[in-house]
C-alpha cells in the first residue's frame, strides 16, 4: 500500500457550512466602501468589489504571513486544537470560541447533506480561517474593530468589537465567532498553537497560499442514507424491524 | 458578576421530573474535599438516596457529575462520572457509571459541574440542557427509537454540536443490563439505561458554549506539551511498541502501542495512512501509536479502518472505526467501532464456548475476516439497543447456557429456532444475533425467557438452578453478589483480587493492569516498582509470592488513584503516569502530574498526597454507603461485615490449576490463608477495621466525615478502633522528581 499523500487538501469546505450559521441574526449594514483607498492603491482591486460598512478606518492591508492547512482524513477528532487555541488566546478552555472548528461537525459532519461524522463517513470538515486577502470579516465590520497586525494577519479589537456578528456573516466560511461570555468576536490570528499539539498531524502552519479553492475531498463520496430519513427504518437502522 | 470559578463552573443542576421543577445549586462546599464526579456524585448518592430505596423507586436518583480538570485542557479529561443504583448486584447498592465521549466535557461548557436526575416523569420525556436554560421536553415521538435514531433525531431538532446521551429499547424496558449511550458508541452501564427507563426519561441533550476558566492557562498548556512529549504511552499507558521499531529498546507483542510501518488506516478518505513509526516527544504523531482496528479485531480489520477517535480532549486515539460492508448491510448503520469488549465480543468471550467454524485462520489463532463480521454486528446491535454486557458476563453467560444444554431447556423451540445457532456455529452466519439481543432486551421474560440473562447471574443463575456457575474459572465471575473479574488476580495475585472486592461492580481500576502491561522488563519494572510501593510490589506473572505490606499499599495506591481519576475526572485507563515510553527518563513516570494539573487548574495549591486522600475519603464513603444498605445473613438492611458478606471471592480462585501449589510457578490460584491475612492488610491500609472491613469512627473523623460517622452510629453500624490516618501514610510528594526534569512545574 502507498502512504496517503494525495489528499492534503486545505481550506474549509466553504460551500457546506450555511446551513449551521441561520439561526445567528447579525446586524445588516449597508455603508459604502471607501473606493478612493483601493483608487489610492491602499486597498487591493479585490477589495472594491467587497461589501463594506468598516468607515473607511481599516488602515492597510496586507498578505498574511501564514494559513492552516488542514487535512480531514488524519483528525480524530480530539478537539485538543480548540482547547489550546483559547488557552493560549482567551487565557480559558472555551471550544465554542475556538478560532478552528471541529466539535460542530464531529457527530454529523458540516450539514445535514454532508452524511460526514462519527455516525456516517467519519469524516469531518476542519474549518479554520482562510486569511483571505480581502478579509470581508474585516472590511464588513461597522466598528472597525477588526484590525491588520504587522503579520498581516487580522484581529479583533476587544475595545472597539460590540458583537454584533457581522463579522460571522460576512465571512464566506463563517469563521469568526462571537464569544457567549465576552461577547467579543474572535477570530483566527495564525499563531499555530493549534496545529502544535495536534496529535496526528492533521494541522499545519504553512506559509500562505491561496486556499480558497480546495483540491482535496471535502464530503464523502458515497452518501449513506440518513436513519431518520430512510422511513423503513422502524426503530433505528435495520436493528429494531 | 460572581468571582470566576477556577476549574469548577462552580453549579449543579437539579431536575425533578416528578414535579418539573429544575433549580441549580453550588457546589463549592464539596469541591475541595469530594472533587468532582466520582466524589460529588457519591456524596449527593449518600445524602439523598437512603437504604430503603430500590433502583426502580421514584426515590432513586441519577446523578451525573464532572471534575475540575474536564473539559480544561489537561490531556485525557474527557470522561464523566454517574452514580445511581444498581440494577444487577445483590441488594441493588450504590455503583459509578464511568463514559467517555463528548457528555462530560459538554456538560462542563454548559456551566454545570453535575446533574441531578429524580423523579419520574408521566410520559417519556428528555432533559435539554442548553448553557443555562435547561428544560423537560417531550420525548413520546423518541420512545421506541434505537440510540443511534434517537440521537440524530435530536441533533437535527437542536443542532449537531449538542452531545446526546439516550437509552435504547433495553432502557426503556427496565432491562437491568441497560445502558446510557452518547456520541455514538461510549457507553455509560451498569443499568443507568434502566433507571432511565424507570423514570421515563429517554435522554440527555447537552449543548454548551461557556469556558472552562483555569487559573493559569500557561501552565496548563505546558503541562500538556511535557506530559504527551515524554511521559505518556498508549493505550492503557503501554509505554513500548509492540514491534521491534529502530528507535525503541523494548517491544512487547502485548502492547497497545500497535503502530508499525506497513499498517495502515486502509479506509481512509483519499487513500491509506500508515501509522508508522510514532516515538516519544513527537507531539504530532501520538495520535498514532494505538492502532485498536487491528489490535482488537484481528488483521483483517486493517480493510476496514477508516481512522482511530475516542473521547473528548484525549491524544490517544483508542476508539477504532471502522466501515464494515456486512454490518452496514445488516443494520443499516455506516460506522462501527469501539474500544475493549464491544470490538471482541465474539472472538474474545463467546468463542471458547460456540468454537464457530471459520472464526480463525487454518493456524487456528489468526482472527479471519469473518470474525470481524461477528463482532462488528454484535457491537453495532448492543450499542443501538443500550444494551450493556456487564464486562462481557452477557456473552459469556450467553454462549456457556446455550453450550450447556442450559438455554433450549428454558426457551421455546421455536424461539431456539429463530436464535440460529446452528447458523451462527456452522454456517459462518452470525445475522441471528440481532434477533437474540432484540429478544434480550425486550426485557419480556415471561414470553421470551431469553431475556433473563439480561438481569445479571445473580438473577438468572439462581432462577435456573445454576448457581455453581460462579464457582467454574470459565465464567470469570470473581464475586457471588453478581459481577465479574476485571483485571483480577491474573494482574499481580493479591493486588488484583483485592480491588475486584471494592466496588458493587466490577472495579474498572487499570492503574495496576496498566502497570503489568507496560512493556518493560521485569527486572525494571521491579526496580520501579519497589520505589514507588515498597520492595516486593510486584511479583513475575503466575509465579506468586505471599501477601506482603508492599502489596497492600500498591493495592491501595490502585484502587485511590481509580477514585481520584474518576473524580478529577481523569481516564483511568491510562492514567497514572506510573511510567513513561522515553529512555532518557529511565522509563520513569511522573506521579505528580494530577496534582500539578490540578493545582494549574483550579489555582488551589495541593500534593498528589492531598488528592490520594481524598480518593480514599470518596472511595471510604461507598464502603460506608454499602455499609448502611447491604443486607446481612438474616435479610436486615444494614450490615458492616463487609469482610464476610461483600468481599467473598469466588472459590474457583482458590481450586484452579489442582495439580499446581500456590505461590508456585505456573499458577495465579489464590490461597485461602493468605488471601484472608490480604484483606487484613488492605482494610489496615485504609483505617478501616481489621475484622471486618467497614469504616471506623476514627477513620471516618479522620477523612473529615463525622456526619457519615454519626449516620452509621445511629444504625449501629460503627465500630472503634482503625488505624489513625497520621500513621498509616506514606508519601508519594515528588518520589519520581529526579526523574522529571523537564516538568515545567518544577520551575514555576
Amino acid at each position: 500500500m502507498k502512504e496517503n499523500t494525495a489528499m492534503e487538501q486545505v481550506g474549509s469546505g466553504a460551500d457546506r457550512l450555511d446551513s449551521f450559521f441561520t439561526r445567528r441574526g447579525f446586524v445588516k449594514v449597508s455603508g459604502a466602501f471607501v473606493a478612493g483607498m483601493v483608487a489610492l492603491g491602499l486597498l487591493p482591486d479585490a477589495a472594491a468589489a467587497a461589501p463594506t460598512s468598516s468607515k473607511g478606518e481599516v488602515d492597510y492591508y496586507a498578505t498574511p504571513a501564514h494559513v492552516l492547512k488542514v487535512n480531514r482524513a488524519r483528525c480524530t477528532g480530539c478537539q485538543r486544537c480548540e482547547m489550546m487555541c483559547t488557552l493560549k488566546n482567551d487565557g480559558a478552555s472555551q471550544p465554542s470560541a475556538a478560532r478552528i472548528h471541529v466539535h460542530d461537525g464531529l457527530q454529523f459532519g458540516s450539514d445535514w447533506e454532508s452524511c460526514d461524522g462519527l455516525f456516517y463517513s467519519c469524516e469531518w470538515q476542519i474549518r479554520a480561517c482562510h486569511m483571505c486577502t480581502t478579509a470581508l470579516c474585516q472590511t464588513s465590520c461597522p466598528h472597525a474593530a477588526i484590525v491588520t497586525l504587522e503579520d498581516g494577519t487580522r484581529t479583533v479589537d476587544p475595545e472597539k468589537c460590540v458583537g454584533c456578528g457581522t463579522c460571522v456573516a460576512a465571512c464566506p466560511w463563517h469563521m469568526p465567532v462571537v464569544n457567549t461570555e465576552t461577547h467579543k468576536s474572535t477570530k483566527c490570528v495564525a499563531c499555530g498553537r493549534c496545529a502544535e499539539q495536534c496529535p496526528n498531524g492533521a494541522l499545519e502552519l504553512i506559509k500562505w497560499e491561496n486556499v480558497n479553492h480546495s483540491s482535496g475531498p471535502t464530503r464523502s463520496e458515497n452518501k449513506w442514507p440518513y436513519v431518520s430519513e430512510v422511513q423503513d427504518f422502524v426503530g433505528g437502522g435495520k436493528i429494531a424491524q | 458578576m460572581a468571582e470566576t470559578s477556577y476549574g469548577w463552573a462552580g453549579w449543579i443542576a437539579r431536575v425533578n421530573l416528578t414535579s418539573g421543577d429544575i433549580t441549580e445549586e453550588s457546589d463549592v462546599e464539596m469541591q475541595k474535599d469530594y472533587i468532582g464526579g466520582m466524589g460529588f456524585a457519591n456524596k449527593i448518592m449518600y445524602d439523598e438516596v437512603g437504604p430503603e430505596v430500590d433502583w426502580m423507586d421514584e426515590e432513586n436518583k441519577a446523578v451525573l457529575a464532572v471534575g475540575p480538570l474536564t473539559g480544561s485542557g489537561v490531556p485525557l479529561a474527557g470522561r464523566s462520572t454517574w452514580a445511581s443504583l444498581s440494577t444487577f448486584t445483590t441488594d441493588h447498592l450504590v455503583v459509578d457509571m464511568h463514559c467517555g465521549g463528548q457528555l462530560g466535557a459538554m456538560l462542563k461548557y454548559s456551566g454545570h459541574d453535575g446533574l441531578i436526575i429524580e423523579g419520574k416523569a408521566d410520559k417519556p420525556c428528555y432533559i435539554f440542557i442548553d448553557d443555562d436554560k435547561i428544560s423537560i421536553e417531550d420525548a413520546s415521538a423518541l420512545w421506541g427509537r434505537g440510540t443511534r435514531e434517537t440521537t440524530e433525531a435530536l441533533c437535527k431538532k437542536h443542532g449537531a454540536e449538542c452531545c446526546v446521551a439516550a437509552i435504547g429499547m433495553a432502557g426503556e424496558n427496565l432491562l437491568p443490563y441497560a445502558c446510557v449511550m452518547n456520541t455514538r458508541s461510549h457507553s455509560a452501564g451498569a443499568g443507568l439505561g434502566a433507571v432511565f427507563g424507570s423514570k421515563n426519561l429517554k435522554a440527555v441533550v447537552v449543548r454548551g458554549t461557556k469556558a472552562c476558566h483555569v487559573a493559569d492557562p500557561q501552565m496548563v498548556a505546558d503541562l500538556s506539551d511535557y506530559m504527551i512529549s515524554q511521559v505518556i504511552g498508549s493505550n492503557n499507558n503501554h509505554v513500548v511498541p509492540s514491534t521491534q521499531q529502530s528507535w525503541a529498546e523494548y517491544y512487547d507483542a502485548g502492547s497497545r502501542w500497535t503502530a508499525r510501518k506497513g499498517l495502515y488506516w486502509a479506509a481512509a478518505e483519499g487513500g491509506p495512512i500508515e501509522t508508522g513509526e510514532p516515538k516519544p516527544f513527537e507531539l504530532n504523531t501520538m495520535g498514532y501509536r494505538c492502532m485498536k482496528s487491528t489490535k482488537d479485531m484481528g488483521p483483517a480489520a486493517e480493510k476496514y479502518t477508516v481512522k482511530m477517535a475516542g473521547c473528548h480532549g484525549c491524544p490517544v486515539r483508542c476508539y477504532a472505526q471502522v466501515h464494515v460492508p456486512y454490518v452496514q448491510e445488516k443494520t443499516g448503520y455506516e460506522s462501527q467501532g469501539n474500544t475493549c469488549v464491544p470490538g471482541f465480543p465474539f472472538s474474545v468471550y463467546m468463542q471458547p464456548f460456540l468454537k464457530a467454524e471459520g472464526i480463525f485462520e487454518e493456524d487456528g489463532k489468526t482472527l479471519s475476516d469473518l470474525s470481524v463480521n461477528y463482532n462488528m454486528l454484535i457491537s453495532a446491535t448492543v450499542d443501538d439497543l443500550g444494551l450493556w454486557c456487564n464486562y462481557a458476563q452477557l456473552y459469556r453467560d450467553l454462549a456457556y447456557t446455550y453450550s450447556a444444554g442450559i438455554l433450549e431447556k428454558h426457551v421455546p423451540a421455536e424461539q431456539m429456532a429463530q436464535y440460529n445457532f446452528d447458523a451462527i456455529i456452522h454456517g459462518q452466519d452470525p445475522s441471528s444475533f440481532v434477533k437474540i439481543l432484540i429478544d434480550i432486551a425486550s426485557n419480556d421474560v415471561e414470553n421470551k425467557p431469553i431475556s433473563l440473562l439480561g438481569h445479571g447471574p445473580i438473577v438468572w443463575a439462581e432462577e435456573w438452578g445454576c448457581m455453581d456457575w460462579f464457582d467454574n474459572a470459565k465464567s470469570a465471575l470473581i464475586n457471588y453478589r453478581g459481577w465479574p473479574v476485571h483485571h483480577a488476580i491474573e494482574c499481580f495475585g493479591q493486588v488484583g483480587g483485592l480491588y475486584n472486592m471494592m466496588f458493587n461492580r466490577d472495579d474498572m481500576i487499570h492503574s495496576a493492569v496498566n502497570f503489568q502491561g507496560c512493556g518493560l522488563p521485569q527486572e525494571l519494572k521491579e526496580e520501579m516498582a519497589a520505589e514507588m510501593w515498597g520492595e516486593g510490589a510486584i511479583d513475575m506473572v503466575k509465579n506468586y509470592t505471599k501477601m506482603n505490606e508492599a502489596k497492600a499499599e500498591f493495592a491501595w495506591w490502585s484502587i485511590v488513584t481509580d477514585v481520584l481519576h474518576d473524580s478529577l475526572v481523569l481516564c483511568n485507563w491510562v492514567w497514572p503516569m506510573a511510567m513513561a515510553p522515553a529512555k532518557e527518563r529511565s522509563y520513569r513516570g511522573d506521579l505528580d502530574l494530577e496534582a500539578q494539573f490540578y493545582t494549574a487548574v483550579t489555582g488551589q495549591k495541593v500534593t498528589i498526597d492531598d488528592l490520594y486522600k481524598a480518593g480514599e475519603r470518596i472511595m471510604t464513603l461507598q464502603r460506608a454507603n454499602t455499609v448502611r444498605g447491604m443486607r446481612d445473613k438474616d435479610g436486615n438492611v444494614g450490615c458492616n461485615d463487609l469482610r464476610n458478606i461483600h468481599d467473598v471471592i469466588t472459590e474457583w480462585v482458590f481450586e484452579k490449576d489442582p495439580e499446581i501449589e500456590p505461590f508456585t510457578p505456573g499458577t495465579d490460584k489464590m490461597e485461602r490463608k493468605d488471601w484472608k491475612k490480604a484483606l487484613t492488610m488492605l482494610y489496615k491500609r485504609f483505617g478501616w477495621d481489621e475484622d471486618l472491613g467497614c469504616p471506623t469512627k476514627e477513620c471516618l473523623k479522620d477523612l473529615g466525615m463525622d456526619d457519615v460517622a454519626e449516620d452509621l452510629e445511629s444504625r449501629g453500624l460503627l465500630t472503634e478502633g482503625g488505624v489513625a490516618f497520621g500513621k498509616r501514610t506514606r508519601t508519594y510528594d515528588h518520589i519520581l522528581e529526579k526523574y522529571c526534569g523537564d516538568n515545567p512545574a518544577l520551575f514555576a
